[in-house]
């Protein structure tokens, strides 16, 4: 940049950097500080920045980083009763209020209904042994760590190398914390740096515990660090103490946040909207918290609640886009698809436009009876696709359609597309299956249903349909298998229930 | 995300390669025109300072009048601000902050009689050097002075200079100091607040500031270098870093300070208490204050990196909308007639003046392809590939027709000798290849290795070729994958060299390597070319004497005179002559001796050997070199047969050992599984215990956790091994089943057709990992075979499929296998749906009368003895 480097001539090189760091222009911020230090290495000022700098590109709000591991579900030493009552837990979150039920509304593999909006650990279940956590089929957009404190956090660690290609920025081993810890100036920036950018919770911890000592436990910000880190290090009844202790010094809406994150993971929903109300008393309107609210009512599956605190979050923010998503699908899975439309195109004349969202739109217009912008909005959403998973569900979509116009030629086309761009879409297998029974092609009907028993154990209507067909050409025992895991899946399901019953009966006459 | 954009009331782009930045925007009616319309003044770090007189109606185009004036300073101009700051009047001035100057200017026009004619002057009335670089400055009427406003400068370096007027006034030192941050002045308590970079909020009365000098030095200079400690009025404890620091005003109360951190807006009273906080989902860069009707209410305007202008009255938004660029510095201005005109400057210098409007932030959604529909041709179009669907879905399992003339073509030249120094020890020695002590040939000779040569050539020329050469183990190949940049034409081919040699300690069940090319067509599809590699015998098995006795023989007849084994093996004669013309010996490396005899009297030949599936490799050789043979001699109708019983009992032996060793697998799997838990509820049980806060006795479980690791690693270390046992014992089954099909074949007379039915349901691929084992496979195909091609009655015929699981034991297979070859021999024919039964050639074997099968007449090991054994 020429004007950048004649700006350098007449102006303080440590101007010029502030005004690049306020400009977010990061990199460029960090060039000029590692000049000021070649020429001084002593530059607190210039290291305090690049410090900063440095953070700043790879800072994520450690609020909404949720990323539960495997060994952390497996391993979870905090279960309180490994069978809760009704409605105080989100492993089984049980039938909630005003919610659709799992017929209508599709669940994850959890049991919870699909959210509309996609949040880091809304797609992931909680797998029953560890086994069967590292069997699941994983592809590169489901895959979750084996441990949070490896996994995702990893790759930021060689980011950090590589943005320095002779060595990192600051050798932590070397690093005399109880030096820094006494200077609140460089303390705080340091530790940011070490959390976010090093991703060193280990040593961020023990420069945050020096820290607070050295200001004799009077600065809340440290509690809220230390607490911070022990949540990353799975010690959450030490965090959430942290957490509160920093709230009594100065009510914040991060630490409530916190402290809220703390709840979920110990699978405390109800202290955890507790904990927000109350800071909803201190902070009111405040949308982090309506939100934090909503979204725990939503995991329990508790709609008409959780749509209540949506609605909340659009009166003081009426831009708040994860609110208007979740409204709508929730309005759209309980048979009011006009008014999911509006909400849908509200969010396409805010400015979002992808794939996603046109793939809603023509659902909505399809249910909604408005036919001449179903097709478009497909088209539409197909062109904009980029993903093959996306790909796969618009395709499913347009079968669903075709299903609904009573083209069954185009749904089954429709419907190998999703095979053929996603191979392991269990609701595409399952559709296929029941348009091949139909056809009389019993064997590749059961094939299909099969195979969608296999990639999606938590869907009933594989079991459902695998277990009607082996019950109509006779294998009674397999047919028997299968509704009991339909039941599983899904206990009040009216025709697996009969099902099994005249089952049961049949071998009880034998 | 906004659902309108601000309307454009004014719009221009000033200068080129100019940067601005956040302070440099100024709104203040400087020139005291008696109409109180504010100007826009802008500075640049370039150095050259604007102002604007906006207009409205004229958003198009800038017209001369509109610009006051345009003057290229000295040095950059880092802030602007305007007020009273010359002692003689009362007018607004303008002061500039340079980075080592402070300096005053009166901005004055003369009007003329025509509109245009305006003339606007720049006039220098005091500057003040200043001697440390400066950061940014505060104006107002500190210590409460009347119609007056004063200076304050804070330096990089974290110095306050004070500037009544036209004199300097005093410097001090922050304590605490590090970068410096935004700092402003609030009237009514007469203090200043500022954002450390331990990001607290201070503030400082500016009469502490102004008493706090030492007694000692009367003067005051800006050349201060230490200071006494200034006391902090208030802190507030923010706890993130800030951009901009503000005083708002508040309707019918007193003002408050609003913080723009980076991730929130923090709101306090003046007296350092929070009033509230709004935790924001951007990144904010600017805001501004904006006073409001209704009571009690803050208003302000927030805009993001991303362009987003939002209006917030307390924590409520209130307007969202789309601005054309992310602005840098955002001022309300009162131009013309219109009051509350957003005033906005990004860094590149684009100068807007708009206001809200319910103009729709349109985005421009670009028109999915469309053409122009023809129906006609879209019916034909439709239809056409209906048909192709439909036929594709008839045909699915029809092999798609083959390309023509490939695109890439691969031969294989196998020369006729083996190398002369094997490359096998080479990889052992440099490691190339890992071959830990128990998987490495054990044989006293160095194994052999063969190089052979493969030629790619292509039609037009290819980039990016990928070769895969997949060996069938225990041969393996020096180099698995080759890329080749680029293949020429037939004149031009590539010659990659590759060696094979044997390397697992097992039984060879095949020696036909395959070489597989893929690559892209310059039209873009994906092609991949194939092509089978024949190793020789020589690879896998060396020339021995024969032995004379053994536990399994198997006796082939033919309807030739036997030929001289020294003819059709004439690579296999050993330098001591052991072997002659009827008996030869071959000896697997590191395995048995298979021994070869031929019948001096009857058309007959024998294998024979300790180990019944170590005979395979020689038998196919075998077969395949006397046909070759006598046809070569001019037999047309060389007929090979099999009459024995079928040695099924060796084979089933072999099974039950595959069957036994997959299940010591699984019962491996399950103890680990089980030890695996064991280990994990052990972990758990310390992992409490260890953050219980009161230290309770591990009560052992250390030991425990201890000993369960031991039995894991045990564990695993027999899983290894059976593994290798198990790949061992498949290869031998691999062996042990191709004898089977070919005696089969022999036997049954089976045209080539039959064969491949019956290869592929009892299949001599037998693989060991992956969750279906061979012998339910293969249960399952033969099933298959009995329930119908080789049904007896239509009762037969039911299919009833099972669940592939690992049958518990070999007894239901036997079964079925024995009830394959009865079937066989009571005439029963192998093919599948669809196919008819081709036509056996002749039954050759019928008429010639054979003696007892099973006796040892006429073959003997040594020619010279022969007699005296018969």
């Amino acid at each position: 940049m020429p004007c950048q480097a004649r700006l350098l001539e007449t102006m303080d090189p440590l101007f010029v950097a502030l005004n690049l760091f306020r400009r977010r222009k990061f990199e460029e911020c960090v060039d000029v500080c590692t000049e000021l230090l070649q020429k001084n290495p002593y530059d607190q000022s210039a290291w305090h920045l690049k410090m900063r700098a440095l953070t700043e590109q790879v800072y994520v709000d450690e609020v909404e980083v949720d990323e539960e591991g495997i060994a952390e579900m497996m391993m979870d030493d905090n279960v309180i009763a490994s069978v809760s009552r009704p409605g105080t837990s989100l492993k089984t979150p049980g039938t909630g209020q005003g919610a659709p039920s799992a017929g209508v509304r599709p669940m994850s593999q959890s049991g919870r209904p699909l959210s509309g909006f996609v949040r880091p650990g809304t797609q992931s279940g909680r797998p029953g042994t560890m086994e069967q956590a590292i069997r699941t089929p994983r592809t590169a957009h489901t895959a979750r760590p084996v441990t949070s404190a490896s996994g995702r956090f990893v790759r930021l660690g060689t980011a950090s190398m590589l943005s320095t290609p002779d060595g990192p920025f600051i050798n932590l081993a070397r690093l005399n914390f109880a030096k820094y810890a006494a200077k609140p100036n460089l303390a705080k920036a340091l530790f940011e740096y070490i959390f976010h950018h090093e991703n060193d919770v280990r040593n961020a911890l023990e420069l945050a515990s020096l820290a607070t000592q050295a200001c004799q436990f009077k600065d809340w910000w440290w509690k809220v660090q230390l607490g911070k880190c022990y949540y990353r290090l799975g010690l959450y009844r030490d965090a959430e103490k942290q957490f509160k202790s920093a709230l009594v010094q100065q009510p914040m809406v991060d630490t409530y946040l916190y402290l809220c994150k703390v709840y979920v993971r110990l699978d405390q929903p109800l202290t955890a909207v507790e904990v927000f109300q109350q800071g909803l008393e201190k902070f009111p309107g405040e949308t982090t918290l309506q939100t934090g609210i909503a979204r725990v009512y939503e995991a329990m599956n508790d709609m008409s609640n959780a749509v209540k605190c949506y609605k909340d979050v659009l009166k003081h923010d009426s831009t708040h886009i994860e609110a208007l998503a979740c409204i709508a699908s929730h309005h759209f899975y309980t048979d009011q698809p006009e008014i999911a439309l509006r909400y849908y195109r509200r969010l396409l004349q805010m400015g979002v436009y992808s794939a996603e969202l046109f793939n809603n739109l023509g659902l909505c217009c399809f249910y909604a009876q408005q036919y001449d912008m179903t097709l478009q909005s497909f088209e539409r959403a197909l062109s904009l696709s980029d993903n093959d998973l996306i790909t796969a569900d618009i395709w499913y979509n347009i079968g669903q359609v075709a299903m609904g116009i009573g083209d069954t030629g185009l749904a089954q086309q429709c419907f190998r597309l999703v095979l053929s761009a996603n191979n392991d879409h269990a609701e595409g297998y399952n559709n296929l299956g029941v348009l091949e029974l139909r056809k009389g092609h019993v064997d590749q009907a059961r094939a299909f249903f099969q195979a969608a028993q296999g990639l999606a154990p938590h869907m009933f209507e594989a079991h459902y349909n695998f277990g009607a067909l082996a019950d109509q050409v006779g294998d009674l025992q397999s047919s028997y298998n299968a509704i009991k895991k339909s039941v599983e899946a899904y206990p009040d399901h009216a025709d697996s229930k009969d099902l099994l019953m005249q089952l049961k009966k049949h071998f009880s006459v034998l | 995300m906004s659902l309108f954009k601000a309307r454009d009331w004014w719009a221009v782009s000033i200068g080129s390669e100019e940067i601005f930045g956040h302070s440099n925007l100024c709104v203040a009616n400087i020139d005291n025109a008696p109409s109180q319309l504010d100007k826009v003044i802008v500075g640049s770090y370039q150095g050259i300072v604007r102002i604007y007189s906006p207009q409205s109606g004229k958003a198009e185009s800038l017209k001369a009048e509109d610009v006051f004036l345009e003057q290229q300073l000295q040095h950059p101009i880092l802030q602007l601000e305007v007020g009273k700051f010359v002692s003689v009047s009362d007018a607004l001035h303008l002061a500039v902050l340079h980075p080592r100057k402070l300096a005053v200017y009166s901005v004055s026009g003369s009007s003329a009689s025509v509109e245009h004619g305006s003339q606007y002057q720049l006039k220098l009335v005091y500057e003040h050097n200043l001697q440390r670089s400066a950061y940014n400055m505060v104006v107002g009427p500190f210590g409460s002075v009347k119609g007056k406003d004063f200076l304050c400068v804070q330096s990089l370096d974290g110095t306050v200079s004070f500037f009544e007027q036209e004199s300097f006034a005093f410097s001090r030192f922050l304590p605490n100091f590090l970068l410096p941050g935004p700092i402003t002045y609030i009237p009514r308590t007469d203090s200043f607040v500022t954002v450390s970079s331990s990001w607290q909020v201070e503030s400082y009365k500016y009469q502490v500031l102004a008493v706090a000098h030492d007694a000692d030095s009367k003067e005051e200079s800006q050349r201060v270098v230490v200071g006494k400690k200034i006391s902090v009025d208030w802190t507030f404890n923010l706890g993130e870093p800030v951009i901009d620091v503000t005083v708002a005003p508040v309707n019918n109360a007193s003002p408050v300070i609003l913080i723009l951190g980076e991730r929130s807006v923090v709101c306090l009273k003046d007296n350092g208490t929070l009033k509230f906080m709004k935790k924001l989902e951007y990144n904010p860069c600017c805001f501004y204050p904006h006073t409001s009707m209704a009571e009690d209410t803050v208003m302000y305007l927030a805009a993001t990196n991303t362009g987003q202008m939002m209006v917030y009255g307390g924590v409520t938004l209130k307007w969202a909308a789309k601005l054309e660029y992310a602005p840098v510095s955002i001022r309300v201005g009162q131009y013309q007639d219109l009051k509350g005109v957003i005033t906005t400057l990004d860094a590149d210098g684009h100068l807007t003046c708009s206001y809200l409007g319910t103009d729709p932030s349109l985005l421009v959604v670009p028109t999915p392809e469309s053409r122009e529909i023809n129906y006609d041709e879209q019916d034909e179009e439709m239809k056409r590939l209906q048909q192709v669907i439909r036929e594709s879905s008839h045909s699915a399992d029809v092999l798609p027709k083959k390309v023509s003339e490939e695109e890439l073509q691969i031969q294989a030249h196998v020369p006729p000798n083996l190398d002369r120094t094997s490359v096998y020890d080479y990889f052992l020695t440099t490691d190339c290849i890992q071959v830990s002590t128990e998987d490495g040939v054990k044989d006293e000779d160095p194994i052999p290795s063969i190089t052979v040569k493969i030629t790619l050539s292509s039609r037009s020329g290819l980039q990016n070729v990928r070769l895969l050469i997949d060996s069938p183990f225990p041969v393996t190949a020096n180099q698995g994958t080759f890329t080749i940049p680029y293949v020429g034409d037939s004149n031009n081919p590539s010659q990659i060299l590759v060696s094979f040699f044997m390397r697992g300690n097992s039984l060879p069940s095949k020696t036909v390597a395959r070489a597989t090319a893929t690559y892209h067509l310059p039209s873009g599809p994906p092609r991949i070319a194939q092509c089978d590699i024949k190793l020789p015998l020589k690879l896998v098995c060396k020339p021995a004497g024969p032995v004379k006795n053994a536990t399994f023989k198997l006796t082939l007849d033919t309807n030739r005179n036997c030929v001289n084994l020294n003819d059709i093996f004439p690579d296999f004669i050993t330098s001591d002559g052991s072997g002659s013309s009827n008996a030869m010996g071959f000896q697997i490396f590191g395995g048995p001796v298979v021994t070869l005899l031929s019948s001096k009297s009857s058309q007959r030949y024998r294998l024979q050997c300790d180990v019944f599936e170590a005979m395979w490799p020689v038998m196919k050789e075998f077969l395949d070199r006397v046909v070759k043979y006598q046809l070569q001699s001019g037999a047309k109708d060389f007929q090979c047969s099999f009459s024995s019983n079928l040695p099924l009992q060796e084979y089933f032996d072999l099974i039950e050992m595959h069957l036994e060793l997959r299940r010591h697998a699984e019962r491996y799997k399950d103890l680990l599984d089980q030890r695996a838990k064991q280990f994990r509820a052990i972990q758990r049980r310390l992992l409490t215990r260890f953050k219980d806060k009161t230290p309770a006795p591990l009560a052992n479980l250390d030991t425990l956790l201890d000993g369960t690791y031991r039995q894991i690693l045990k564990l695993a270390e027999g899983v290894e091994e059976n593994q290798a046992a198990l790949v061992r014992c498949s290869m031998g089954l691999g062996c042990a089943t191709h004898i089977i099909n070919t005696l089969l074949k022999l036997q049954f007379n089976l045209t080539d057709k039959e064969m491949e039915v019956l290869e592929a349901s009892l299949t001599p691929e037998v693989y060991c990992d992956g969750e279906q084992g061979w012998e339910e496979t293969v249960d399952a195909a033969i099933s298959n075979l009995l329930r119908t091609c080789l049904a007896k009655t239509a009762k037969d015929q039911t299919i009833n499929p099972t669940a592939f699981e690992m049958p518990p034991d070999s007894s239901k297979l036997k079964k079925h296998i024995m009830q394959l070859t009865d079937r066989l021999t009571k005439g029963g024919r192998l093919f599948i749906e669809g196919q008819e039964p081709g036509q056996r050639t002749v039954k050759a074997t019928q008429a010639v009368a054979r003696p007892p099968s099973g006796v040892s007449r006429d073959f003997s090991t040594d020619d010279t003895r022969s007699s005296g054994n018969a």
